[in-house]
């Protein structure tokens, strides 16, 4: 596919056309891994298990909670445009659906069915694709667990980090020498007036 | 109450978010963004007595917000919370979205735009409104209020002493750099906000400056579009957004004004321009330039701790100009936690043996100068359905050779600066432990998604100039070349990129024109 009518349908819209995805071994079921813990903002329920279990692959480590990286997931992609957050539920879906993976991958189960390593071997293959759609896919899902597990100051320890350095006492406040006298005046009625400003 | 904080407590400054009804509004001008460009104009207007609102899409924020934690400071400062890239997903854009603008978030370094890139718009751009001599008094006044000055090597910490020695020692030309700080104690935290003001952005220069001199601020406000009836802009009509920043909360603005700036950036400002239907003739949002950039990892037996001090003290323009062939610069990165999980390779363990290292790690970039080559056309920025805007930036062939190139230069300033091992930021990762194999560097799959790349400095898009039919603003006084009322004042301006870190050139630019704009009034 030329890469002006890919951009055309959109980039993720694109991969689903191209991949077809909703009959046969596209019906086959999730694994439901776990619940989400609260409201989802963005994802649908089943891409959140596939992202649940994406997180459990790119963040394997004891002290990493899946389900916590994968709600942390769902309320960052509240910025980003409506467009984009139709796209990552239906990169979630491609990415378990096992009809493109027997096509692209060789694989006859979805996703959150596989074992372990058989589940870092598709994203292995997602890395490696020839499809530009593939390649940024896996970017996309990777750098979402990795942030929002490397943003908590739980992880600092491991990789030696020990965490932003005291400021206290630093604050520095110029902008221009003395106070201007509509503020003053504004700061003495707002005390008088005992509210906010209006 | 310290003067920013009474400041941004006055009446003066209005809160998107709080409005209980449709607010109506109306100036004399209305600047619309509150980065390098806006900040400038809404400032210098006002103390030429101008009304003058101020109208920003993101937050205002303070140190208070500025913790040096990314998780809490990366949703509020950057756009989309740092999740925007190109429509293939293949470049990371860097972008700030708070009162202050980029300004707020980026890494402090100044350069005044080199004069023969001002020389060269002349001849090849048709921009004949101003020359590098017109520029020079702005410069210097910039650099007073923003406290810009070269720092000394002594202050450079240990991530750009690498990349400076390590130049040196193979003979490249290495500097250390100018930084819009005073009193600055060297957190290391420019990119999550200065948590102790140091830091000479907008948000505690200008932005304040233009309050103080009679200026009104109204922000989380998103400009929808602007109408245009009989050659002017009559209207701006805007979205009211929640605390959040993202969320509509239903309410909306109108603003009124004799003129309106756009001062959105080089990706917001064709946005704005899109939706309002004034494209010129399909010039808005064509040659939008990036600097696009990629990096090198080098590590090393002592600990680098590339996250405490000046992320950015050296740089080496050795490789600036290559002729025909791409040229790009060295400059440092300051590694967070957040930020460096991202960009490193691999997931699962693999990703995490990487990241063992992270405190012994330099990360230094390479990076591009696009836009000055017929086969560098740059990006586009379109809308989506929905208008907001979509940046597609195709990765031609020149900036790939560009890209491996400098893949190569980069790691042999790492070792040269004694570097036990250099990973390039390809998934999967090659690893060098000598630079004698830094050609193996020529086997890696140089193509969209296969190594991360990343624009912090957006430029172009609203290209200035005297022929409307490669511009659109003049060049004289950046007006746009129908609408006698609307002016465009950010990084969208340039026909080019700079080959040099953009901040100052935007400042400088736009109080020289903000400067006859109230000459002119």
């Amino acid at each position: 596919m030329e890469r002006r009518t890919f951009l055309k349908r959109g980039i993720l819209g694109g991969a689903v056309l191209l991949l077809g995805g909703s009959l046969g071994l596209g019906l086959w079921p999730s694994r439901v891994i776990a619940l989400p813990t609260r409201a989802l903002h963005v994802l649908d329920a089943k891409a959140f298990q596939v992202l649940v279990a994406i997180a459990s692959r790119v963040v394997p480590m004891p002290d990493a909670d899946p389900v916590a990286i994968a709600h942390a997931v769902d309320e960052a992609l509240v910025r980003v445009p409506s467009e984009a957050q139709v796209d990552i539920n239906r990169l979630l879906k491609v990415f378990e659906n096992a009809l493109p993976g027997l096509i692209l991958d060789g694989r006859t189960a979805p996703f959150t069915r596989l074992p372990s390593t058989a589940q870092d071997r598709v994203l292995e293959r997602w890395r490696d694709s020839r499809l530009v759609m593939r390649r940024g896919g896996y970017h996309a899902l990777r750098k979402l667990c990795l942030g929002a597990y490397y943003g908590d100051s739980k992880t600092w320890k491991r990789i030696q980090y020990p965490g932003p350095p005291d400021t206290a006492g630093f604050d520095f406040d110029d902008s221009k020498a003395g106070t201007p006298a509509w503020l003053t005046a504004e700061a003495a009625r707002q005390k008088t007036d005992g509210g906010a400003a209006p | 109450m310290t003067k920013l904080a009474a400041v941004r407590a006055s009446s003066k400054v209005i809160d998107g978010s709080a409005a209980a009804s449709d607010l109506d509004l109306s100036a004399d001008t209305c600047v619309v963004g509150s980065g390098a460009g806006g900040a400038f104009v809404a400032a210098t207007l006002a103390e030429a007595g101008v009304d003058v609102l101020l109208v920003e899409e993101g937050g205002y924020y303070t140190t208070r917000d500025f913790d040096m934690r990314e998780a809490d400071t990366i949703p509020k400062l950057y756009q989309e919370g740092m999740q925007r890239t190109t429509a293939d997903l293949a470049i990371s854009v860097l972008q700030g979205r708070a009162v202050g603008g980029t300004t707020v978030v980026n890494w402090t370094t100044s350069f005044r735009t080199p004069e023969d890139v001002v020389d060269l718009w002349a001849k090849r751009h048709h921009v004949g409104g101003f020359g590098y001599a017109d520029l020079v008094p702005h410069y210097e006044k910039v650099e007073e209020r923003l406290s810009i000055h070269k720092v000394d090597e002594a202050s450079m910490n240990r991530n750009n002493r690498k990349l400076f020695d390590g130049c040196k020692a193979l003979g490249w030309q290495a500097d250390t750099l100018r930084r819009n700080v005073y009193s600055c104690m060297q957190t290391g935290y420019c990119g999550t906000g200065c948590p102790i003001n140091a830091k000479r952005s907008m948000l505690v220069t200008l932005v304040p400056d233009a309050l103080d001199a009679g200026a009104r601020l109204l922000f989380r406000c998103r400009v929808d579009r602007l109408d245009a009836a009989g050659g002017e802009i009559q209207t701006a009509r805007a979205t009211l957004l929640d605390t959040e920043g993202y969320a509509v909360t239903g309410k909306r603005a109108t603003i009124r004004a004799k003129r309106f700036v756009l001062s959105g950036g080089a990706i917001n400002s064709p946005a704005v321009l899109l939706r309002s239907g004034l494209d010129s003739g399909g010039l808005v949002g064509k040659r939008t330039f990036l600097h696009p950039a990629i990096g090198s990892v080098g590590t090393y037996e002592e600990r680098i701790e590339a996250f405490y001090g000046a992320p950015q003290s050296a740089a080496s323009h050795q490789f600036a100009r290559r002729g025909a062939e791409v040229g790009f610069f060295l400059e440092s990165v300051p590694s967070y936690p957040l930020l460096m999980s991202t960009a490193m390779p691999g997931f699962g363990a693999t990703h995490a043996e990487r990241m063992e290292s992270f405190a012994k790690n330099a990360i230094h970039a390479a990076i591009t100068i696009d836009g000055f080559h017929d086969d560098v056309p740059g990006g586009v920025v379109r809308l989506r359905p929905s208008g907001a805007p979509l940046l597609d930036y195709p990765i031609v062939p020149a900036l790939w050779e560009a890209f491996r190139f400098a893949q190569k230069r980069l790691a042999e300033a790492q070792f040269a600066s004694g570097a036990r091992s250099v990973t390039p930021l390809h998934d999967p990762p090659l690893v060098l432990t000598q630079a004698s194999d830094v050609d193996r560097f020529d086997a890696l799959p140089w193509e969209p998604c296969r190594v991360p790349i990343f624009t912090a400095h957006q430029m172009g898009g609203c290209a200035m100039g005297d022929d409307p039919k490669s511009s659109v603003v003049r060049s004289e006084d950046l007006r746009h070349h129908t609408l006698k009322n609307l002016f465009v004042v950010d990084g969208s301006v340039f026909p080019t990129s700079l080959g040099v870190n953009p901040q100052e050139s935007i400042y400088g630019l736009a109080r020289l024109m903000a400067t006859r704009m109230a000459e002119r009034r």
